[in-house]
């Protein structure tokens, strides 16, 4: 059955097009993926992304738990920062990519795809064997809402919030009389802020959200401009451009691995090895020459050869030509700079390698 | 936009426009271009190709995806809208008279246009 947000009623009153995703019925635009796009690069939108997933983790091993599930290093995350974290499997593929955040010591939240939460879930229980801690999944209880852009932070502090916080940290804050979790991240390349809100407040958040951001011009934002936004900066989609068959590693992701990390934890070994040595495949951005656009799943060629795939493609609404991201035989010679070709409807289109992210990124905010 | 008389609608969402002169106008209905959300680019055919009714003629490429678009009857390309081509945003604004893809010669029996519908009756079915 197709889950709905507490937001749900609020998108159709709005006029979004809904449509199933993850198996939630969710808003993919309300008036058009362009100008919403546009509306979060230049101004501030707000965002339903309630269909994640929360997942406490408490107990004295909570710690060396996560330590166990993910390669990045909790012990060394501090009070109130967040980590952008993978769950490998035994062999280095990904269940899933997560955020965890210190909340307290021994207190983690971990915020993970919606489409993932029961495997995540699944393979949690099963890593916890012998270790004091408990895993609880909040998700039903909680609305996610993002609020993205450069006028994000003039928003939040019209509306009270303390935006006086760094980039991937969270804070138990208030905003308009709510007690909220507030984080600084988000998943568009520009500042914001991730309001997490008991469901029975959200309706009333988000009203006054949209009320009090027309000076700044907020728009709400679908899915359809969540991808967008996302693939120019970058970031990688579960199920598009991770799946369990594929390592940080090879999805260009050793930048988020820590080498010295003493702890052992699921996939150690491939994932070091590669480190090392090296991979067969690996994750490039490209643009396409003409105005034809890359899908995902299209062929990649190279001299005449087929090498690799195509995980996203589409447009760059802010370049204004079309992008992508794919996986290819990892040879010198397939580097930036380098023409390859995508098989688009039978033909080859070129497309030149260059360097991800597509559209700079503007989230990394020091306050302190 | 105004809808044109003497349109007639395909279940995939195509019209097709009699000019009177013994040639067609195929483009997207009204509804298929909200549908699709913003068009960003279109592949059209060839003057001189020749299509059987059903075949893909033209892909569009919206911001989300690839759609294919279907000959509502068999026949030749005699024109096609290299406005459109230029700029795919015609098609959201107004899919009929500024919007339009190609111009056919019809090559089938006109029987073909048999399971067309009247855009009143398209309407309809849509509800």
């Amino acid at each position: 059955m197709t889950k709905e947000t507490y937001l749900h009623d609020k998108h159709v009153q709005l006029g979004a097009r809904m449509v199933d995703f993850a198996g939630w019925h969710m808003p993919v635009q309300y008036t058009s993926i362009i100008e919403e796009h546009k509306t979060v690069r230049e101004n501030v939108g707000l965002f339903d992304v309630s269909h994640m997933g929360e997942v406490f983790v408490t107990g004295k091993d909570a710690e060396k738990f996560l330590n166990k599930i993910v390669p990045q290093d909790i012990s060394k995350l501090a009070y109130e920062k967040a980590v952008y974290c993978q769950l490998p499997n035994k062999k280095g593929g990904l269940i899933d990519d997560l955020i965890i955040y210190k909340l307290g010591i021994d207190w983690f939240l971990i915020i993970c795809n919606a489409s993932r939460i029961d495997e995540d879930l699944n393979w949690m229980v099963r890593n916890k064997r012998g270790l004091n801690v408990k895993i609880d999944n909040q998700s039903h209880n909680y609305s996610l809402l993002a609020i993205q852009g450069p006028r994000a932070v003039d928003l939040m502090n019209k509306m009270g919030l303390n935006t006086h916080q760094d980039s991937f940290t969270i804070k138990l804050s208030e905003i308009c009389g709510l007690k909220v979790l507030a984080s600084r991240t988000g998943y568009t390349g520009e500042d914001g802020f991730e309001i997490l809100v008991e469901n029975e407040h959200s309706e009333y958040l988000w009203d006054k959200i949209l009320e009090d951001g027309k000076e700044f011009g907020i728009k709400p934002i679908g899915l359809g401009a969540r991808d967008t936004l996302r693939l120019e900066a970058a970031l990688h989609l579960y199920g598009n451009d991770l799946d369990e068959n594929t390592t940080p590693v090879e999805a260009g992701l050793s930048w988020s691995i820590p080498k010295e990390k003493t702890a052992d934890y699921n996939g150690k070994d491939v994932i070091m090895n590669q480190l090392q040595n090296g991979t067969d495949k690996r994750l490039i951005g490209f643009k396409m020459l003409d105005k034809s656009i890359a899908r995902h799943e299209y062929d990649v060629y190279f001299n005449g050869e087929k090498v690799g795939v195509v995980t996203s493609g589409g447009v760059s609404p802010v370049l204004g030509t079309n992008i992508g991201l794919a996986y290819v035989k990892n040879i010198k010679e397939i580097c930036a700079g380098a023409v390859i070709q995508v098989m688009i409807r039978e033909k080859l289109h070129d497309a030149e390698i260059v360097k991800r992210p597509f559209v700079p990124k503007r989230n990394i905010i020091r306050v302190s | 936009m105004n809808i044109p008389e003497n349109i007639l609608c395909s279940k995939s969402h195509e019209f097709l426009q009699d000019n009177g002169d013994g040639t067609y106008t195929v483009g997207l209905t009204d509804y298929a271009v909200e549908q699709l959300g913003d068009i960003v680019f279109l592949e059209l055919p060839e003057v001189g190709d020749e299509y059987s009714k059903g075949d893909t003629f033209a892909t569009i490429e919206s911001v989300k995806a690839a759609s294919e678009i279907y000959m509502p009857v068999s026949g030749k390309i005699v024109e096609i809208n290299e406005k459109v081509v230029d700029s795919p945003e015609l098609l959201n604004e107004d899919s009929y008279e500024q919007g339009w893809l190609v111009k056919i010669e019809a090559t089938g029996d006109e029987s073909e246009q048999n399971d067309l519908l009247e855009y009143e009756d398209y309407k309809e079915e849509l509800e």
